[in-house]
Protein backbone atom coordinates (compact mmCIF):
# COMPACT_ATOMS: atom_id res chain seq x y z
CA UNK A 1 0.00 0.00 0.00
CA UNK A 2 0.62 3.16 -0.40
CA UNK A 3 -0.75 6.40 0.80
CA UNK A 4 -0.55 9.87 -0.86
CA UNK A 5 -1.38 12.84 1.25
CA UNK A 6 -0.11 15.98 1.77
CA UNK A 7 0.09 15.23 5.65
CA UNK A 8 3.10 12.94 5.67
CA UNK A 9 4.33 13.32 9.16
CA UNK A 10 0.85 12.23 10.36
CA UNK A 11 0.75 8.88 7.98
CA UNK A 12 4.34 8.64 9.36
CA UNK A 13 3.29 8.66 12.50
CA UNK A 14 0.51 6.44 12.96
CA UNK A 15 2.95 4.32 11.32
CA UNK A 16 2.27 4.01 7.80
CA UNK A 17 4.94 2.14 5.67
CA UNK A 18 5.42 4.10 2.04
CA UNK A 19 3.80 7.11 1.95
CA UNK A 20 3.91 10.07 -1.21
CA UNK A 21 3.33 13.84 -1.23
CA UNK A 22 -0.24 14.71 -2.86
CA UNK A 23 -0.88 18.16 -4.70
CA UNK A 24 -3.08 19.73 -1.83
CA UNK A 25 -4.56 17.94 1.14
CA UNK A 26 -8.17 19.05 -0.14
CA UNK A 27 -7.56 17.35 -3.85
CA UNK A 28 -4.23 15.17 -2.74
CA UNK A 29 -4.31 13.66 -6.48
CA UNK A 30 -5.52 16.85 -8.68
CA UNK A 31 -4.33 20.32 -10.16
CA UNK A 32 -7.51 22.04 -11.07
CA UNK A 33 -5.00 24.70 -12.77
CA UNK A 34 -4.28 22.65 -15.72
CA UNK A 35 -6.51 21.88 -18.48
CA UNK A 36 -8.30 18.65 -18.46
CA UNK A 37 -6.28 16.80 -20.44
CA UNK A 38 -3.09 18.18 -19.36
CA UNK A 39 -4.46 17.91 -15.46
CA UNK A 40 -5.20 14.05 -16.75
CA UNK A 41 -1.38 13.40 -17.45
CA UNK A 42 0.24 14.84 -14.36
CA UNK A 43 -2.52 12.76 -12.46
CA UNK A 44 -1.24 9.43 -14.57
CA UNK A 45 2.63 10.56 -13.97
CA UNK A 46 1.57 11.08 -10.04
CA UNK A 47 0.24 7.30 -9.91
CA UNK A 48 2.77 6.05 -12.24
CA UNK A 49 5.46 7.23 -9.33
CA UNK A 50 3.35 5.73 -6.55
CA UNK A 51 3.33 2.94 -8.93
CA UNK A 52 7.04 2.69 -8.83
CA UNK A 53 6.99 3.47 -5.06
CA UNK A 54 5.02 -0.27 -4.62
CA UNK A 55 7.53 -1.69 -6.77
CA UNK A 56 10.90 -0.47 -4.37
CA UNK A 57 11.66 -3.34 -2.04
CA UNK A 58 11.15 -1.93 1.75
CA UNK A 59 12.56 -2.83 5.04
CA UNK A 60 11.23 0.18 6.43
CA UNK A 61 9.09 3.33 6.28
CA UNK A 62 9.74 5.88 3.44
CA UNK A 63 8.53 9.12 2.05
CA UNK A 64 8.74 9.24 -1.56
CA UNK B 1 -18.38 2.63 57.33
CA UNK B 2 -19.15 3.57 53.58
CA UNK B 3 -22.01 4.18 52.47
CA UNK B 4 -22.63 2.79 48.43
CA UNK B 5 -25.37 4.24 46.26
CA UNK B 6 -25.71 2.25 43.24
CA UNK B 7 -27.80 3.72 40.12
CA UNK B 8 -28.99 0.38 37.82
CA UNK B 9 -31.80 0.83 34.59
CA UNK B 10 -34.90 -1.37 35.55
CA UNK B 11 -33.39 -4.60 33.74
CA UNK B 12 -30.88 -4.60 35.91
CA UNK B 13 -32.54 -3.75 39.12
CA UNK B 14 -34.83 -7.07 38.34
CA UNK B 15 -38.18 -4.76 37.74
CA UNK B 16 -38.41 -6.12 34.32
CA UNK B 17 -37.58 -5.86 30.67
CA UNK B 18 -37.94 -3.12 27.63
CA UNK B 19 -41.92 -3.13 29.02
CA UNK B 20 -40.34 -1.76 32.25
CA UNK B 21 -38.07 0.95 30.63
CA UNK B 22 -40.68 3.88 31.53
CA UNK B 23 -40.10 3.04 35.01
CA UNK B 24 -39.67 6.38 37.42
CA UNK B 25 -36.45 7.15 39.98
CA UNK B 26 -37.15 4.38 42.58
CA UNK B 27 -34.72 4.88 45.71
CA UNK B 28 -34.49 1.45 47.71
CA UNK B 29 -32.29 0.88 50.50
CA UNK B 30 -31.08 -2.10 49.90
CA UNK B 31 -28.61 -3.32 47.24
CA UNK B 32 -29.98 -5.09 43.77
CA UNK B 33 -28.66 -7.67 42.03
CA UNK B 34 -25.40 -7.33 41.30
CA UNK B 35 -25.25 -4.62 44.03
CA UNK B 36 -25.29 -7.90 46.66
CA UNK B 37 -22.17 -9.01 45.35
CA UNK B 38 -20.36 -5.66 45.26
CA UNK B 39 -22.40 -5.10 48.71
CA UNK B 40 -20.20 -8.49 50.02
CA UNK B 41 -17.13 -7.75 48.69
CA UNK B 42 -17.38 -4.39 50.99
CA UNK B 43 -18.61 -6.17 54.00
CA UNK B 44 -15.01 -5.61 55.98
CA UNK B 45 -15.68 -2.38 55.79
CA UNK B 46 -19.14 -2.15 57.39
CA UNK B 47 -21.01 -0.51 54.63
CA UNK B 48 -24.36 0.92 53.45
CA UNK B 49 -25.57 0.42 50.16
CA UNK B 50 -28.52 1.74 48.82
CA UNK B 51 -30.18 1.26 44.98
CA UNK B 52 -31.31 3.54 42.27
CA UNK B 53 -33.58 2.32 39.98
CA UNK B 54 -34.61 4.13 36.57
CA UNK B 55 -35.81 2.97 33.43
CA UNK B 56 -33.88 3.39 30.12
CA UNK B 57 -36.68 5.50 28.45
CA UNK B 58 -37.73 7.31 31.58
CA UNK B 59 -34.70 9.13 31.75
CA UNK B 60 -34.31 9.94 28.16
CA UNK B 61 -37.60 11.17 28.22
CA UNK B 62 -37.48 12.85 31.58
CA UNK B 63 -34.04 13.74 32.09
CA UNK B 64 -34.64 16.79 34.51
CA UNK B 65 -37.17 14.71 36.74
CA UNK B 66 -34.33 11.70 36.65
CA UNK B 67 -32.04 13.75 37.95
CA UNK B 68 -33.96 15.71 40.11
CA UNK B 69 -34.95 12.74 42.23
CA UNK B 70 -31.95 10.79 41.41
CA UNK B 71 -30.36 14.09 43.61
CA UNK B 72 -33.07 13.87 46.12
CA UNK B 73 -31.99 10.38 47.01
CA UNK B 74 -28.26 11.38 47.33
CA UNK B 75 -28.88 14.65 49.78
CA UNK B 76 -31.25 12.34 51.86
CA UNK B 77 -28.92 8.73 51.85
CA UNK B 78 -25.42 11.16 51.34
CA UNK B 79 -23.45 8.44 49.81
CA UNK B 80 -19.16 8.09 49.82
CA UNK B 81 -19.21 6.32 46.12
CA UNK B 82 -21.71 6.78 43.31
CA UNK B 83 -21.50 3.51 41.11
CA UNK B 84 -23.68 3.47 37.91
CA UNK B 85 -23.89 0.42 35.53
CA UNK B 86 -22.17 -1.97 33.97
CA UNK B 87 -23.80 -0.78 30.79
CA UNK B 88 -21.71 -2.85 28.33
CA UNK B 89 -22.95 -1.92 25.05
CA UNK B 90 -26.43 -0.83 25.72
CA UNK B 91 -26.60 2.84 24.59
CA UNK B 92 -29.57 4.46 26.74
CA UNK B 93 -28.15 3.33 29.47
CA UNK B 94 -24.46 3.76 28.87
CA UNK B 95 -25.60 7.65 28.05
CA UNK B 96 -27.58 7.76 31.06
CA UNK B 97 -25.16 5.95 33.50
CA UNK B 98 -22.28 8.43 31.63
CA UNK B 99 -24.89 11.79 32.87
CA UNK B 100 -25.47 10.71 35.71
CA UNK B 101 -22.08 9.90 36.87
CA UNK B 102 -20.53 13.23 35.69
CA UNK B 103 -23.60 15.12 37.22
CA UNK B 104 -23.05 13.40 41.09
CA UNK B 105 -19.50 14.16 40.75
CA UNK B 106 -19.66 17.89 39.33
CA UNK B 107 -22.53 18.66 42.06
CA UNK B 108 -21.34 16.43 45.44
CA UNK B 109 -17.55 15.84 44.49
CA UNK B 110 -17.20 12.22 45.41
CA UNK B 111 -15.93 9.47 43.21
CA UNK B 112 -18.31 8.27 40.47
CA UNK B 113 -17.49 4.96 38.79
CA UNK B 114 -19.46 3.12 35.72
CA UNK B 115 -18.38 0.64 33.10
CA UNK B 116 -19.08 0.26 29.42
CA UNK B 117 -18.02 -0.47 26.32
CA UNK B 118 -15.25 1.40 24.56
CA UNK B 119 -17.85 1.83 21.73
CA UNK B 120 -20.53 2.46 23.73
CA UNK B 121 -22.58 6.45 23.47
CA UNK B 122 -22.14 7.30 26.65
CA UNK B 123 -18.11 7.22 26.22
CA UNK B 124 -19.05 11.01 24.87
CA UNK B 125 -21.19 11.94 27.76
CA UNK B 126 -18.44 11.39 30.50
CA UNK B 127 -17.67 14.40 32.54
CA UNK B 128 -13.87 14.85 34.18
CA UNK B 129 -12.72 12.62 36.76
CA UNK B 130 -15.36 10.22 36.13
CA UNK B 131 -14.09 6.61 35.98
CA UNK B 132 -15.24 4.45 33.37
CA UNK B 133 -14.22 0.47 33.38
CA UNK B 134 -13.67 -0.97 30.38
CA UNK B 135 -16.25 -3.89 29.50
CA UNK B 136 -16.49 -6.17 26.81
CA UNK B 137 -19.64 -5.95 24.40
CA UNK B 138 -21.88 -8.08 26.79
CA UNK B 139 -22.24 -9.13 30.20
CA UNK B 140 -20.41 -12.26 29.67
CA UNK B 141 -17.74 -10.23 30.98
CA UNK B 142 -19.75 -9.15 34.57
CA UNK B 143 -17.00 -11.36 36.75
CA UNK B 144 -14.49 -9.72 35.94
CA UNK B 145 -15.97 -5.76 35.53
CA UNK B 146 -17.62 -6.48 39.25
CA UNK B 147 -14.19 -7.45 40.64
CA UNK B 148 -13.07 -4.19 39.24
CA UNK B 149 -15.47 -2.04 40.65
CA UNK B 150 -14.86 -3.64 44.04
CA UNK B 151 -10.73 -3.23 43.17
CA UNK B 152 -11.19 0.23 42.48
CA UNK B 153 -13.66 1.38 46.02
CA UNK B 154 -11.09 -0.89 48.02
CA UNK B 155 -8.62 1.96 46.69
CA UNK B 156 -10.75 4.73 46.68
CA UNK B 157 -11.16 3.91 50.37
CA UNK B 158 -7.07 3.86 51.19
CA UNK B 159 -7.17 7.10 49.86
CA UNK B 160 -3.93 5.80 48.03
CA UNK B 161 -3.32 8.27 44.92
CA UNK B 162 -0.86 6.06 43.11
CA UNK B 163 -2.95 3.05 43.51
CA UNK B 164 -5.46 4.60 41.98
CA UNK B 165 -4.24 6.26 39.35
CA UNK B 166 -2.06 3.27 38.07
CA UNK B 167 -5.76 1.08 38.03
CA UNK B 168 -7.03 4.22 35.80
CA UNK B 169 -4.36 3.99 33.43
CA UNK B 170 -4.41 0.03 33.11
CA UNK B 171 -8.42 -0.53 33.47
CA UNK B 172 -10.09 2.89 32.39
CA UNK B 173 -10.96 3.43 29.17
CA UNK B 174 -8.96 7.05 28.25
CA UNK B 175 -11.67 9.11 27.22
CA UNK B 176 -10.11 11.65 24.91
CA UNK B 177 -12.22 14.94 25.65
CA UNK B 178 -11.55 18.63 25.92
CA UNK B 179 -12.07 20.08 29.54
CA UNK B 180 -11.67 23.87 30.37
CA UNK B 181 -9.24 23.82 33.27
CA UNK B 182 -8.03 26.91 34.98
CA UNK B 183 -4.15 27.21 35.58
CA UNK B 184 -1.82 29.60 36.99
CA UNK B 185 0.39 30.51 33.82
CA UNK B 186 -1.15 31.15 30.51
CA UNK B 187 -0.60 29.16 27.51
CA UNK B 188 2.19 30.88 26.10
CA UNK B 189 3.90 30.98 29.26
CA UNK B 190 3.53 27.05 29.74
CA UNK B 191 4.92 26.31 25.97
CA UNK B 192 7.49 28.59 26.49
CA UNK B 193 8.86 26.62 29.63
CA UNK B 194 8.05 23.65 27.94
CA UNK B 195 10.68 24.72 24.90
CA UNK B 196 13.07 25.95 27.49
CA UNK B 197 13.56 22.78 29.47
CA UNK B 198 13.55 20.76 26.48
CA UNK B 199 16.54 22.82 25.02
CA UNK B 200 18.27 23.54 28.45
CA UNK B 201 17.97 18.98 28.83
CA UNK B 202 15.56 19.64 31.78
CA UNK B 203 12.94 16.75 32.13
CA UNK B 204 9.26 18.05 30.59
CA UNK B 205 5.94 16.37 30.22
CA UNK B 206 3.93 17.63 27.36
CA UNK B 207 0.69 18.63 28.04
CA UNK B 208 -0.89 16.46 24.95
CA UNK B 209 -0.89 12.96 25.14
CA UNK B 210 1.00 11.00 22.86
CA UNK B 211 -0.95 8.64 20.86
CA UNK B 212 0.91 5.64 20.93
CA UNK B 213 1.41 3.81 17.17
CA UNK B 214 2.73 0.47 16.56
CA UNK B 215 5.35 -0.20 14.18
CA UNK B 216 4.09 -1.72 11.56
CA UNK B 217 6.41 -4.18 8.67
CA UNK B 218 6.21 -2.64 5.27
CA UNK B 219 4.66 -5.20 2.96
CA UNK B 220 6.38 -5.27 -0.60
CA UNK B 221 4.69 -6.48 -3.75
CA UNK B 222 4.21 -10.34 -4.11
CA UNK B 223 4.05 -10.26 -7.97
CA UNK B 224 4.64 -7.81 -10.15
CA UNK B 225 2.73 -4.72 -11.11
CA UNK B 226 1.48 -6.43 -14.69
CA UNK B 227 0.14 -8.70 -12.61
CA UNK B 228 -1.38 -6.97 -10.22
CA UNK B 229 -5.16 -6.21 -9.30
CA UNK B 230 -4.92 -2.57 -7.46
CA UNK B 231 -7.21 -1.55 -5.25
CA UNK B 232 -8.17 2.36 -4.52
CA UNK B 233 -8.96 3.42 -0.63
CA UNK B 234 -10.19 6.74 0.77
CA UNK B 235 -10.83 8.37 3.49
CA UNK B 236 -11.63 11.74 1.82
CA UNK B 237 -15.64 10.68 1.87
CA UNK B 238 -16.41 9.92 -1.64
CA UNK B 239 -20.09 8.58 -2.23
CA UNK B 240 -22.40 8.06 -4.91
CA UNK B 241 -24.46 11.50 -5.43
CA UNK B 242 -26.94 11.87 -2.93
CA UNK B 243 -24.94 9.57 -0.11
CA UNK B 244 -27.26 6.21 -0.27
CA UNK B 245 -25.63 5.02 2.45
CA UNK B 246 -25.62 7.76 4.77
CA UNK B 247 -21.64 8.23 5.48
CA UNK B 248 -21.34 10.33 8.00
CA UNK B 249 -19.20 13.72 6.70
CA UNK B 250 -17.42 13.29 10.37
CA UNK B 251 -16.00 10.78 13.12
CA UNK B 252 -16.82 8.17 9.94
CA UNK B 253 -18.40 4.73 12.21
CA UNK B 254 -18.52 2.59 8.62
CA UNK B 255 -16.71 2.15 5.54
CA UNK B 256 -18.37 1.52 2.14
CA UNK B 257 -17.36 0.16 -0.94
CA UNK B 258 -18.71 1.77 -4.37
CA UNK B 259 -18.42 -0.06 -7.87
CA UNK B 260 -16.03 1.86 -10.30
CA UNK B 261 -16.74 -1.32 -12.83
CA UNK B 262 -17.42 -0.08 -16.88
CA UNK B 263 -16.33 3.25 -15.55
CA UNK B 264 -13.21 5.61 -16.95
CA UNK B 265 -13.24 8.05 -14.90
CA UNK B 266 -15.62 9.78 -11.42
CA UNK B 267 -17.74 12.22 -12.87
CA UNK B 268 -19.07 15.51 -11.74
CA UNK B 269 -22.31 15.14 -10.48
CA UNK B 270 -22.56 11.10 -10.26
CA UNK B 271 -19.97 11.17 -7.03
CA UNK B 272 -19.73 13.97 -4.00
CA UNK B 273 -17.71 14.30 -1.30
CA UNK B 274 -19.18 13.92 2.29
CA UNK B 275 -15.96 15.49 4.82
CA UNK B 276 -16.25 18.58 6.84
CA UNK B 277 -12.36 18.56 7.53
CA UNK B 278 -11.29 20.16 3.77
CA UNK B 279 -13.35 22.33 1.46
CA UNK B 280 -14.76 19.48 -0.84
CA UNK B 281 -15.97 21.38 -4.22
CA UNK B 282 -12.62 20.73 -6.11
CA UNK B 283 -13.27 17.05 -5.75
CA UNK B 284 -16.64 17.60 -6.17
CA UNK B 285 -15.85 19.12 -9.46
CA UNK B 286 -13.73 16.21 -10.24
CA UNK B 287 -13.85 13.43 -8.15
CA UNK B 288 -10.67 11.82 -9.95
CA UNK B 289 -8.85 14.61 -7.83
CA UNK B 290 -9.48 12.65 -4.63
CA UNK B 291 -10.26 8.73 -5.96
CA UNK B 292 -7.83 8.75 -9.19
CA UNK B 293 -9.74 5.68 -11.43
CA UNK B 294 -9.01 8.19 -14.75
CA UNK B 295 -5.00 7.85 -14.15
CA UNK B 296 -5.53 3.75 -13.44
CA UNK B 297 -7.48 2.95 -16.16
CA UNK B 298 -4.71 4.72 -18.57
CA UNK B 299 -1.99 2.47 -16.73
CA UNK B 300 -4.38 -0.41 -16.66
CA UNK B 301 -5.10 -0.31 -20.77
CA UNK B 302 -1.22 0.47 -20.79
CA UNK B 303 -0.88 -2.90 -19.29
CA UNK B 304 1.25 -1.10 -16.21
CA UNK B 305 -0.81 -3.18 -14.22
CA UNK B 306 -3.18 -5.99 -14.38
CA UNK B 307 -6.63 -5.04 -13.12
CA UNK B 308 -7.84 -2.12 -11.01
CA UNK B 309 -10.37 -3.23 -8.59
CA UNK B 310 -13.67 -3.04 -9.22
CA UNK B 311 -14.99 -0.98 -6.19
CA UNK B 312 -13.48 1.52 -4.48
CA UNK B 313 -13.20 1.46 -0.24
CA UNK B 314 -13.84 5.00 1.55
CA UNK B 315 -14.45 5.93 4.99
CA UNK B 316 -15.03 9.90 6.52
CA UNK B 317 -10.96 10.11 8.42
CA UNK B 318 -11.89 13.60 9.97
CA UNK B 319 -12.87 14.06 13.48
CA UNK B 320 -12.94 10.18 14.14
CA UNK B 321 -10.90 8.39 16.78
CA UNK B 322 -7.43 6.73 16.14
CA UNK B 323 -9.12 3.23 17.72
CA UNK B 324 -12.10 3.48 15.85
CA UNK B 325 -10.16 4.29 12.52
CA UNK B 326 -7.76 1.08 12.91
CA UNK B 327 -11.12 -1.04 13.20
CA UNK B 328 -12.24 0.00 10.11
CA UNK B 329 -8.91 -0.06 8.67
CA UNK B 330 -8.73 -3.78 9.84
CA UNK B 331 -12.57 -4.60 7.99
CA UNK B 332 -11.13 -2.17 4.97
CA UNK B 333 -8.10 -4.58 4.86
CA UNK B 334 -9.61 -8.28 5.26
CA UNK B 335 -11.80 -7.52 2.90
CA UNK B 336 -9.03 -6.75 0.54
CA UNK B 337 -7.10 -9.86 1.27
CA UNK B 338 -10.30 -11.59 0.97
CA UNK B 339 -10.80 -10.40 -2.83
CA UNK B 340 -7.32 -11.30 -4.57
CA UNK B 341 -6.16 -7.48 -4.18
CA UNK B 342 -2.85 -7.12 -4.35
CA UNK B 343 -1.79 -3.52 -3.85
CA UNK B 344 -3.26 -0.66 -3.43
CA UNK B 345 -3.32 2.73 -3.66
CA UNK B 346 -4.84 5.46 -0.61
CA UNK B 347 -5.87 8.85 -0.97
CA UNK B 348 -5.91 10.57 2.47
CA UNK B 349 -6.70 14.64 2.47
Amino acid sequence: MVVITCLANVAAQVGVGRIMSGSKFHFPVGQPELPAPEELRWRVALIEKALASLEARLEEPKIF
Amino acid sequence: MIKVLHYLNQFFAGIGGEEKAGQEVLFLSQPVGIGSVLENAFKAHGVAYATIACGDNYFHEAEENALRAIGAAIDQFRPDIFLAGPAFNAGRYGIACAKVCSWVRDNWRIPAITAMHEDNPGTREIGRHVFVLQTGASAASMQDVLRRYSLLVERLIAQDQKAIEDFRAEYCLAIPRRFTIRTDKPDYVRAADLLLARLSGQSYESEIPRIETQAHTVPNLTVSLAEATVALVTEGGLVPKGNPDRLESSRGSRYFKYSVHGRSDLKHGEFEAMHTGYDTSTVDRDPDRLVPLDAMRVLESGQRIKKVHDQYFVTTGTGAMPSKMAELGAGIAAEIAGAGIDAVILTAT
